[in-house]
């Protein structure tokens, strides 16, 4: 037990941080903790869903995908029987910010690890193929019918983005995509967009575990050193947004659901900032847990939500206002609209009800819990330390999130609801039983 | 740029370490503790004896329905007070229900675990559970698993549930309820359920760092009140054998896709093929990398994902094959699936596949144990299937020295793919006739568990 945190409040990262970085641009974050033996390695390129231009939805999360397919001296489906056959998990996702790809490892595999971001960092582009492209275009075709076609509500997300982002915001179109643009994706496109975003200067590579630091550095400089860096990244597509949203945004869906349901949401501030840390808390105090007031009001109180489905977060993103959703869904015999005016009287108490000490005290001893489990796992930390590194330029600014979120005040939360939750800016989608339309 | 073009080997391989265990008896009940020094987290789960196979026939969903109104106040403190008092501390009750126990459980700071697992034993041992609160939680469990079974998948795993066991059987009807039994669930049944089988002490698992907590003030909170000893586990099912294969169509209009349900009866936990089972599986379909997901995903582009696996309890096992295919490539992606079970069942597994399988579920002993929570679950399985302490040491030689001889006579012998059960749930007009040119079964039958 060398490195055993102790249990500290006034940080939200007990553990070592080093930084290091390559002359080809890579920033590298080494977090020490011999607890157990294992390795996180986890990547964080700053390319998400926010850099697709018109006719290329979903190209990003589609190029996650072909990750994992080859590279220069990785074999198709080689990638994956290299981590489990060596008794890792490893998985990739993609947002609107950036693409992450993490594997945990029993640490003597950190290598094999490093090896294989390395290849497909700078040698994909060799192993891919049009037949390949082929195969995953289908995989997430079907991802798409799983995960929001073909389950009630499943594409409410898909229509909340375009309702809170205008049309050319690069929030306005979610990253799953288009099927049309699917369709029409071409090898082409796959390459250059490799060349241009999977560069060692658009990434940070960040190692938590049973490790030293010293000798994670050398090791990422063996691999990792060569690749070239891209002189020209090309710069994201603007996303400023000024102020609030100066009108309310409606949709009615009307489909094949079990029950109504509604979605109430609200652009605030960009993850990271200290507006934001207050609308976290504020999500929490409205919808997180059965002491929240959208539980305590519409599920016990007036009973017009079902107890399972009523809820309140925010969506963490970082480089634009990122919104907070209320949902609920209707118990039996409660219509649309009802159902829409208890969300809406909820939300707006937060404007005229101050928030008790006794509330305040809940979210944030919740939002206490939450972190420290998001910090139990090598993965966990790896990942919140990747985010701080690439979206804020440093990795230690994880440690400031937690104590962030415990100093909001009532007053910054009315703050938030006063100037944010507002009737013109508000973004509503009900869903309504009915055939589909 | 040149990358290097050598794959590195592992470097020196660690010592496997499972946590020390520590058993505590406190009165009746006993704690079992795992210790992992320096965690920040702890984690306490109620265990007890009182899992879905308990519940009275017709009235499915009981336990579920209980786990839910142990919330709706206790007899100090009204439900708003609970939920503030539990919420205060930053804990939230995960309750479950599985086929052989019922679980309340907490995962907190370290410091307030005891409040927490104070607050846990009050819900759990002395709910207030007022008839007109359960009733409404009833009412509310009706309408969520109505809101589940709107999901493809419920249905047809309710389907293939009941022509594996049989509906008489209480493992043929869904763990969870449907949403006719779970109507039918009365308030005296769950008072009658809690006075039955959640008076008794059970088994409270601990997982954090021991040296800052006091195991028998744990175990008096969680067993105060309570009495009686552990109860006799009944005798494991047979596996009976099936002359065909058969096909349940569930019909879901206008579904973009169909989902797929295999499955045939298997062996119970404790049986002497376990491990070489769990290997057999996770080459035919437990990984990324197995065979189905190669096949129905990578090389096809059928399928986000599809799974295999031999799931087991104490009474029973079945083997389970699940996915979601495009509707239009239903019949050729079962085909497909049908036949790498049967292809594994004639020639077994390959040295290269089998190296893959037990170093990663080996791994996963160590990656995937991480967590006071994932600790807290490994501790259930002992107590649960009454395996020793240094089970899971044991269990990852075992699984590192299985031998293909060994796995490949476990495919040999428990996979049965002449007498599999296909169900699909799916727009049946759209594929009925394809499934029945298909030929997979002699009998194709509609089937609504609606």
């Amino acid at each position: 037990m060398s490195v055993s945190p102790a249990p500290v409040t006034g940080t939200g990262y007990p553990w070592p941080i080093e930084n290091a970085r390559l002359d080809n641009g890579l920033r590298i974050v080494v977090s020490e903790d011999h607890s157990a033996p294992v390795v996180c390695v986890n990547l964080w390129y700053d390319v998400g869903s926010r850099h697709e231009p018109d006719g290329q939805t979903g190209f990003a999360h589609l190029f996650e995908h072909l990750m994992f397919e080859g590279s220069t001296h990785v074999a198709k489906t080689e990638h994956m029987r290299l981590v489990q056959g060596s008794g890792g998990s490893l998985n990739a996702t993609t947002n609107p910010d950036r693409t992450n790809y993490f594997q945990t490892l029993p640490v003597e595999h950190l290598e094999l690890a490093l090896w294989l971001e390395a290849d497909r960092m700078g040698g994909l582009v060799p192993a891919l193929t049009q037949e390949t492209l082929d195969n995953q275009r289908e995989v997430v075709k079907n991802e798409r019918r799983q995960r929001y076609e073909n389950v009630p509500y499943g594409d409410a997300w898909l229509r909340l983005l375009p309702l809170l982002y205008p049309p050319g915001h690069p929030y306005h179109h979610s990253t799953i995509g288009s099927m049309e643009d699917l369709n029409a994706a071409a090898l082409e496109a796959f390459t250059a967009f490799h060349r241009a975003y999977y560069a060692p200067n658009n990434a940070v590579l960040t190692v938590v575990g049973d490790v030293v630091p010293a000798q994670v550095v050398e090791l990422a400089e063996r691999y990792f050193g060569r690749i070239d860096q891209v002189t020209e990244i090309p710069p994201p597509p603007g996303s400023h947004l000024t102020g609030q949203a100066g009108e309310p945004m409606r949709e009615t869906v009307t489909a094949a659901v079990p029950a109504p349901r509604v979605y109430i949401a609200h652009r605030t501030h960009p993850f990271g900032t200290a507006g934001y840390d207050a609308a976290t808390v504020l999500a929490t105090v409205l919808g997180d847990g059965r002491g929240s007031r959208l539980y305590q009001r519409l599920a016990d109180g007036s009973r017009i939500a079902q107890p399972d489905y009523v809820g309140a977060y925010g969506v963490d993103l970082a480089h634009a206002p990122a919104p907070i959703i209320a949902t609920a869904t209707a118990k039996d015999g409660v219509d649309g609209k009802t159902l829409e005016e208890g969300v809406v009287e909820v939300l707006e108490s937060l404007i005229t009800e101050p928030v008790t000490d006794a509330e305040l005290a809940r979210a944030k001893a919740l939002l206490t819990t939450s972190w420290w489990h998001q910090m139990s796992t090598v993965g966990g930390r790896a990942d919140t330390l990747g985010r701080y590194a690439t979206q804020f330029g440093d990795a230690g600014a994880a440690a400031y999130r937690l104590p962030g979120r415990l100093a909001v005040t009532a007053e910054d939360i009315a703050d938030v609801a006063r100037t944010m939750l507002t009737p013109s800016s508000r973004v509503t989608l009900t869903y309504l039983p009915g055939e589909n339309s | 740029m040149t990358l290097i073009a050598t794959r590195p080997g592992p470097g020196p391989e660690r010592p496997y370490r499972f946590p020390s265990v520590v058993r505590v008896p406190v009165g009746d009940g006993l704690v079992v503790a795992a210790h992992m020094p320096g965690h920040l987290i702890a984690g306490a789960s109620l265990l007890l004896d009182a899992g879905a196979s308990r519940e009275t026939a017709g009235r499915e969903g009981t336990a579920t329905v209980l786990a839910k109104a142990i919330e709706e106040g206790t007899r100090t403190r009204n439900a708003a007070a609970y939920a503030l008092a539990l919420e205060g501390l930053g804990a939230e009750l995960s309750t479950s229900v599985d086929w052989d126990t019922f679980r309340v459980g907490v995962s907190v700071p370290a410091d307030v675990l005891p409040g927490a697992v104070d607050l846990m034993a009050e819900a759990a041992r002395t709910p207030k559970l007022d008839a007109h609160d359960v009733a409404r939680v009833r009412d509310d469990e009706v309408t969520a698993l109505r809101m589940d079974w709107a999901q493809p998948g419920p249905r047809a795993d309710a389907a293939l549930r009941r022509d594996l066991f049989g509906a008489a059987q209480r493992y043929g009807r869904p763990m969870h309820g449907s949403p006719e039994s779970a109507a039918a669930v009365t308030a005296e049944d769950v008072l009658a359920f809690h006075e039955q089988w959640l008076r008794r002490p059970g088994v409270l698992l601990v997982a954090g760092d021991l040296d800052r907590l006091d195991l028998a003030a744990l175990g008096a909170a969680a067993f105060a009140g309570t009495q009686g000893g552990a109860l006799a586990v009944e005798a494991p099912l047979d596996v009976p054998q099936r002359s065909q294969r058969r096909t349940l169509l569930v019909d879901r209009p206008g579904s973009v896709q169909s989902t797929l349900r295999l499955g045939h009866r298997s062996p119970h936990r404790a049986h002497p093929d376990y491990v070489p089972n769990m290997l057999a599986a996770t080459v035919l379909g437990g990984a990324f990398t197995s065979r189905l997901n190669h096949l129905i995903r990578e090389v096809k582009g059928y399928t986000y994902g599809i799974r295999a696996d031999f799931a087991t309890t104490r009474r029973f096992g079945r083997l389970g094959v699940s996915s979601s295919v495009q509707t239009a490539v239903t019949a050729p992606a079962l085909a497909d699936t049908v036949g790498e079970i049967a292809r594994m069942k004639l020639s077994g597994v390959t040295p290269e596949e089998l190296e893959v399988a037990r170093t990663w579920r080996a791994g996963q002993l160590t990656v995937e144990m991480q967590t006071p929570g994932s600790l807290v679950s490994a501790l259930a399985t002992l107590v649960v299937h009454g395996l020793p302490d240094d089970y899971y040491p044991a269990l990852r030689q075992h699984l590192l020295s299985a031998t293909v001889e060994q796995v490949s006579a476990a495919a040999a012998t428990h996979l049965r793919p002449q007498e599999l059960t296909i169900v699909v749930e799916g727009d049946a007009a759209l594929i009925r006739d394809e499934l029945t040119a298909a030929g997979l079964s002699s009998e194709i039958r509609d089937v609504d568990d609606r």
